[in-house]
């Protein structure tokens, strides 16, 4: 058979061909040995590196040369301790990351626990109590189950109905106000440790209509304030103060659920 | 490389002890044969004060189809000494080329060669045996 014709190139690779075909990773040298493959000189030579390879695995160790690595460990590295482990910057920076996503993930569990339909509108209400200022509001001194009346006869608000829990409280003030989303929000300024109460529309169902009810009091805090909410006829209830939920829990007449 | 144990042993340790010296200071080179290629510039420099070998002109024939078998009546310890006995770097290049333990990039690395040398240096060194095994061996040439 003849020798196929080669580039420079090509026959240096050939002569660098591998013994073991199974190391052919390169790609030119895959080439080049697959154009020589069937040449009898190509044969020849990897004929004589096979046996000269397999020859050099018989050479003996000399044993002064042997006795180099009589020992396991030639270099000793030093050991892994738990402090040094720890102080590795890597192992260190995977661990606080971890610590911070575990975090996060706890604390996200824990937000949706306590989540209820309008939970999201009654903290966001929690932020407009903690920045108003009574003469945002217009004076109105009175009780505060009273103010149904004017709710629904002034601004035609049905059902904005103040719970009896906290209908006997003498108001500071009151106003009604659009949220982001144009629905519209009753506010009540209590003389009673200076709480503020909230009437908003419930939160329903975006394809059915139907209104998201909740049992019982429900409590929701944000930044220092916390508010108990009831849905009573397609109306959320809000009562909130500045302060913890044993704060609110005395004005209660039934227990969180 | 050195045909002296106790040079060997000493340039074994001395490349060891720097390797770990090197290591200790956080210097290690972060190519991946340095260690090889360390090892083997203090065994050229080991040898440069030595007698060096007469350049021969050694003999070249072509491959023959029955090479191998020649081989196998040699013993492994000749053939330990007609590869050390190889100028360097084509010493280099058939000991590194026959451990079969690194490809051809490799061994162009560790030995700071260019693939022309190499594949000289193993064509050279393939035709030498050759001649010399039919010298050694002519018997099996007949065969």
């Amino acid at each position: 058979m003849r020798t196929p014709r080669l580039s420079r190139g090509q026959r240096a690779l050939l002569n660098c061909a591998p013994i073991n075909q199974g190391k052919l990773t390169d790609r030119l040298m895959r080439a080049a040995v697959s154009r020589a493959a069937d040449s009898p000189e190509f044969a020849n030579q990897q004929n004589l590196d096979r046996a000269v390879a397999a020859l050099v695995t018989l050479i003996p160790v000399p044993p002064e040369t042997a006795e180099w690595f009589a020992e396991k460990d030639l270099v000793v590295g030093s050991k892994w301790t738990w402090k040094k482990i720890v102080r590795n910057p890597a192992v260190l920076a995977i661990s606080i990351a971890v610590v911070v996503i575990a975090g996060v993930s706890v604390f996200q569990v824990l937000s949706r626990l306590n989540d209820f339909p309008g939970s999201a509108t009654a903290r966001k209400l929690l932020t407009v109590a903690a920045s108003t200022r009574p003469v945002m509001l217009d004076p109105v001194s009175t009780e505060a189950g009273t103010l149904s009346d004017l709710f629904f006869m002034k601004h035609g608000l049905e059902h904005y109905d103040v719970p009896e829990e906290f209908a006997d409280f003498r108001t500071i003030g009151c106003r009604v106000f659009e949220d982001d989303e144009s629905r519209r929000i009753a506010q009540i300024w209590l003389a009673e440790k200076r709480m503020q109460l909230f009437l908003f529309p419930a939160e329903r169902n975006t394809k059915t209509g139907a209104v998201l009810r909740f049992p019982g009091w429900r409590y929701v805090s944000q930044e220092g304030w916390v508010g108990a909410v009831k849905e009573q006829s397609g109306v959320c209830f809000m009562a909130a103060l500045r302060g913890k939920e044993t704060d609110l829990a005395p004005y209660l007449a039934n227990q969180k659920e | 490389m050195l045909g002296d144990s106790h040079k060997a042993q000493e340039v074994f340790h001395t490349t060891l002890r720097e390797a770990a010296l090197r290591a200790a200071h956080g210097e290690l080179p972060k190519e991946r044969f340095w260690l090889f290629r360390d090892a083997r510039w203090r065994c050229l420099e080991a040898t440069e004060a030595d007698l060096q070998p007469e350049s021969l002109k050694l003999d070249e024939h072509d491959l023959a189809p029955h090479a191998a078998s020649q081989i196998e009546q040699m013993e492994p310890t000749q053939l330990a000494v007609w590869i050390s006995a190889a100028p360097d770097p084509q010493r280099t290049a058939l000991a590194l080329f026959y451990l079969d333990e690194f490809d051809y990039k490799e061994i162009l690395d560790l030995a700071d060669l260019k693939l022309s040398e190499l594949s000289r240096f193993l064509v050279q060194g393939r035709r030498q045996l050759q001649a010399w095994l039919d010298g050694k061996f002519p018997e099996a040439t007949n065969v």
